[in-house]
């Protein structure tokens, strides 16, 4: 019984994780159209920016501060990336095909991960983010490390702030009307430059928020830290249902679900393959339900 | 009386074409070619490498050379790309390098050796723990400075058992690289012909994975808890692993691989103890054989640096190797060097008497020193030669 | 005669385009042959074996719309089924032990190896295509990219039949310029009949609208199969072709880096044109390099001017990007080459080039 307890909380802490970063990616879909594949790219300059360029060991200043600065700081960098992002590269491809706007955004990803390279080396760093947070709490035998418990509450409350922001917020409700209707939303008045600079802003934001809460518990950051958590939120959001928050939300969480039960649960030499179990589900969900598990109320094209 | 002033004639030209030959051969310098990752994320992996095989170059040209002849360096830059590293070594090959030099990393090397053995020439590499960068892989002329990497398993299992009466283990393998694989494959080995010691658990992981809760666990759970937990891995993933078991309170004694060799990634977990593994050498100045310590001293003269990590010497031994094969051979002939090399009688180095075999090009047997971390700090705290023996076919393919 | 004359010309109007295609090719390997320079030698066969990959992703992304991040999982397939069939007589039984029998005695002659691989890559694409080709838009590109995870995940830990994640060597070299020419010529033709073929033509009008090629009666599932296993054919060769090129192959050089690599070169060449898929391939090679060659340095006058290490990179992301912002439909558009001199040469045929121009 509490083996099932303690993996069902360890599901639900990964998936919190996974869900925060489809909500950064499935965002920026809804309204952009854009799959964005410098979105790793944008997790892992967050960890960066932790740290600075050294010959030797490394030198941490960011990582340094009491915590609401660190997180300030980090997610201002983002952001700041996010939006010359925008500035440079999504906006002059505005009105270009999906293929187009997503191969232009691997080059952007691609540029800011051998920066990185360049100015970092390739060498994994390590900042011992919030040791304390390892902790966990035992209750009658359930371990529950409070970096779980973080990532938790932090998703909610994030995902509560979020829908609050779309649904009553004048920003928030342009957003949702081009996410539905790019076009309509325009003609309607809404600014196409402040919605899309605001979704790339909450996304940046996100990225952040995942990037620190990854390090706070590997530890180590490397170049390429954001690729995994970027392609499983591509295909979360995808499963979910694109164009709806809750279906981002819920993708998350399965994926979450998914490899934490397999990880537990497969026998000993099924366990190396567990990944292509987990996107064997995934097949099996986009066959049966080719537009995602929900499937917002515009999406269906009419003829 | 004409006869016999052609006769002197020719003679004497004879013996001026001939000397001046000799004079030309004395001039003309041993060409090392390295193709090697100078740029990209592989590059700072092979940078210590470069750096102590480039020391030890500096070293043998201050002494006259090798046969009299200056050891000089050409270098192509594999940018991180394996197929840019076969094109390199294409490159260093026709600048006319005696010998191709390639990376560490087996994986990343291989393609760059299989054009050196492929002209011809001797490929070495400087740190590669695989046994196909060798006769049954890449080809009779490839060679590696380092032993396989199934030994540092085996030395850890051993070590464990003989000096810390550990009899009950926990094999923790990322799955992500082979050499990581081999390395738990040794432990495996060696710890079969350990009466009464038994692996209790396995588990596995991926590099980069985001969590380790269900192996952490997994681990917490087993009663009664194991002696040691091996894990076979490398950063970032194994710095993440340390510190994900670490926090949650396991303080059994950890034992891993060369790989995690460095003080770059302790910060990951807050006074590290308890945390063990093998290292051909030591960078922190502690090292039982002088000539390593020295070693490590001049590089830290000339680069203003320690090493970083335990390979870079590898790459001194690397050029050693060469040079002492080159001497013997009395050529730099590919050929004639590679059967030095092979000689029944042993070539010694700073990290000790190394051997190889026509039918094997790394070392499978070897004497590493026990690098601990105890609150956070690194210390060498015993040797240990590896006693389990491991056949050519068994380190080509995983025995069972 | 006059009919004659006529229909040569009409068939080099038909084919103008991978005619052209293909003689651009040829003199740059021609050119290749003459340089004797090994380095360029190796770049240019592998950027032909690039275009075999590209041109075979075109066939269905470029026809269908469906942007695939799978195909490369077809690559991966054909190296090491190409491995499995020519690769280290000696040590295969120790490297790969599960393997059946009659592999680990096989010898098969590179290039009859190399077409098998692409007939086994073209049958693993029909099996998976079966449930995957249904879906459209975005949801068809995670699906292919769920595949080449599972192709992935798979083949480096299967080690008794992949020898996992170890990189493998011994794979013999059959791979010089004129093979990789040869088939890059193969591929291209075979794309070109393919397009302007009926099952081509319908498939490509399901790209521009769905709902009305449904009401034309173009079955979607069916014709993007049709593309599906035609293209993961050549991808199943290049993997070959790559495999003989550099002797050695690993499970981890077929994964993501490369499935964006090769789109991008479709994308920035221009997705919806042939033309497109090879100027792509031919255009960001020539891009890296000449950024290498940069790093290398180049000599003016005593002084040799060189980039910065590192500098290649971002130089090539640079580039792409730029390239894309000014040529959003890729450097080719929508065209082929050679259309012009199609018209040329039979003024008669462009009604009917002017109806799949459309297209």
């Amino acid at each position: 019984m509490i083996a099932a307890l303690q993996i069902l909380v360890d599901a639900i802490s990964l998936g919190s994780l996974y869900a925060l970063a489809t909500l950064g990616v499935g965002l920026v879909f809804g309204v952009l159209r854009l799959t964005n594949f410098a979105y790793g790219d944008f997790i892992t300059v967050a960890s960066y920016a932790l740290i600075v360029p050294t010959a030797g060991a490394t030198e941490i200043v960011i990582g340094r501060w009491p915590w609401p600065f660190l997180v300030t700081a980090a997610v201002g960098v983002v952001v700041i990336v996010s939006m010359t992002s925008e500035y440079l590269v999504f906006r002059p491809l505005r009105t270009a095909k999906p293929a187009v706007l997503m191969i232009g955004s691997f080059a952007l990803g691609y540029i800011i991960q051998n920066i990185i390279i360049l100015v970092y080396d390739g060498r994994p760093k390590a900042v011992g983010l919030w040791p304390d947070l390892g902790e966990a709490i035992v209750l009658s035998g359930l371990r529950v490390p409070k970096l779980e418990l973080l990532t938790i509450v932090v998703t909610l409350v994030l995902v509560g702030a979020l829908v609050l922001f779309l649904k009553v917020s004048p920003f928030g409700v342009q957003m949702r009307a081009a996410s539905e209707d790019f076009r309509m939303a325009r003609m309607l008045g809404v600014r196409a430059n402040t919605v899309i600079g605001t979704a790339l802003a909450i996304s940046g934001f996100l990225a952040a928020v995942v990037s620190l809460l990854f390090l706070a518990q590997v530890g180590v950051m490397s170049f390429n830290m954001g690729v995994p958590l970027m392609l499983f939120a591509f295909v979360a959001t995808v499963i979910g249902g694109m164009g709806s928050l809750t279906g981002a939300l819920i993708g998350g969480y399965i994926l979450g679900f998914a490899s934490i039960l397999l990880q537990a649960l497969l026998p000993e030499d099924l366990r190396t393959f567990r990944d292509a179990f987990v996107f064997a589900v995934v097949i099996v969900i986009l066959v049966v339900r080719p537009q995602g598990l929900l499937m917002p109320r515009a999406a269906r094209e009419r003829v | 009386m004409m006869k016999r002033v052609i006769g002197t004639f020719l003679a004497a030209a004879a013996a001026a074409i001939a000397l001046s030959g000799t004079v030309l051969a004395e001039e003309k310098p041993i060409v090392i070619g390295f193709a090697i990752a100078q740029s990209g994320w592989f590059a700072i992996n092979d940078d210590g490498g470069i750096k102590a095989a480039e020391l030890a170059i500096d070293e043998l040209n201050a002494k006259g050379g090798i046969l009299g002849r200056k050891i000089k360096t050409i270098y192509a830059d594999n940018k991180s790309d394996r197929a840019q590293g076969a094109k390199g070594a294409l490159e260093v090959l026709e600048k006319g390098a005696d010998a191709v030099f390639v990376d560490l990393d087996y994986d990343m090397g291989v393609a760059a050796a299989l054009e050196a053995n492929k002209a011809g020439k001797i490929a070495f590499s400087i740190g590669a723990e695989d046994v196909k960068m060798g006769v049954q892989g890449v080809g009779p002329l490839a060679f590696t400075s380092a032993m396989a990497a199934q030994l540092e398993g085996a030395a850890m299992a051993e070590w464990g058992y003989e000096k810390k009466g550990f009899k009950t283990t926990y094999l923790l393998t990322d799955t992500l690289i082979e050499y990581t694989k081999s390395v738990c494959n040794g432990y495996d080995v060696a710890a079969k012909t350990l009466a009464g010691a038994k692996i209790v658990g396995r588990d596995t992981f991926k590099n980069g994975d985001p969590s380790m809760v269900a192996q952490v666990t997994r681990i917490k759970n087993l009663d009664p808890a194991p002696d040691v937990i091996m894990i076979c891995t490398f950063t970032p993933g194994g710095g993440a692993a340390v510190r994900q078991i670490r926090a949650a309170g396991i303080k059994t004694p950890i034992f891993s691989t060369t790989a995690m060799d460095g003080n770059y990634w302790l910060d990951a977990v807050p006074n590290l103890s308890e945390f063990y593994y093998p290292v051909h050498g030591s960078d922190y100045g502690d090292d039982p054989r002088a000539a390593v310590n020295d070693v490590v001293k001049k590089y830290k003269a000339k680069y203003n640096a320690e090493p970083p990590f335990t390979h870079a010497l590898l790459g001194y031994v690397a050029v050693n190797l060469y040079a002492t094969a080159v001497e013997r051979a009395k050529s730099t002939d590919a050929k004639k060097v590679a059967a030095a090399l092979e000689s029944s009688d042993g070539i010694p180095t700073i990290l000790g008497p190394y051997s190889f075999s026509h039918d094997l090009h790394i070392q499978n047997k070897f004497s590493f020193p026990i690098m601990s971390v105890q609150d956070g700090k690194h210390a060498v705290i015993d040797t240990w030669v590896t006693k389990t023996p491991f056949t050519t076919n068994e380190l080509l393919r995983k025995a069972e | 005669m006059m009919t004659d004359r006529f229909s040569i010309a009409k068939c080099l109007a038909r084919n103008a385009s991978p005619l052209v295609l293909c003689g651009a090719v040829a003199l740059i390997v021609i050119g290749t042959a003459l340089a004797n320079d090994a380095a360029l030698d190796r770049t240019v066969t592998e950027a032909l074996v690039r275009i075999v990959y590209v041109v075979g992703l075109y066939i269905f992304v470029g026809n269908s719309g469906v942007i695939s991040f799978g195909h490369t999982a077809f690559m991966a397939i054909g190296a090491y089924t190409t491995a499995w069939q020519d690769c280290c007589s000696t040590t295969k039984s120790l490297f790969m032990p599960a393997l059946p029998n009659v592999l680990l005695q096989a010898n098969v002659p590179p290039p009859l190896a190399t077409i098998v691989s692409g007939v086994v890559a073209s049958i693993f694409a029909g099996v998976v295509g079966l449930a995957i080709v249904r879906l459209s838009g975005i949801g068809a590109s995670i699906a292919t990219f769920a595949v080449l995870a599972i192709v992935n995940v798979t083949f480096s830990n299967w080690d008794s039949v992949t020898a996992g994640t170890s990189t493998l060597v011994g794979i013999p070299n059959y791979t010089d310029h004129w093979i990789a020419l040869l088939w890059a010529v193969i591929a291209i033709f075979a794309a070109h009949f393919y397009q302007t073929s009926r099952f081509g033509l319908s498939l490509r009008v399901s790209r521009e609208d769905e709902v009305a090629a449904k009401a034309s009666g173009v079955s979607i599932f069916r014709q993007r199969l049709i593309a599906f296993v035609i293209s993961a054919f050549f991808v199943g060769v290049s993997g070959a072709l790559y495999a003989h090129f550099l002797g050695t192959i690993s499970v981890d050089a077929f994964y993501i880096d490369i499935s964006l690599l090769t789109l991008a070169m479709l994308v920035v060449g221009g997705m919806n044109s042939l033309s497109g898929a090879v100027v792509g391939v031919a255009a960001i090679s020539l891009l890296i390099e000449v950024l290498r060659q940069s790093e290398h340095g180049f000599a003016l006058g005593s002084l040799t001017v060189s980039a910065p290490r590192g500098t290649q990179e971002i130089g090539l992301g640079v580039a792409m990007l730029v390239m894309l912002i000014f040529r959003r439909n890729g450097i080719a558009g929508n065209q082929e080459i050679g259309e012009r001199l199609s018209r040329f040469l039979a003024p008669q045929l462009q009604r009917s080039s002017k109806l799949t121009e459309d297209f």
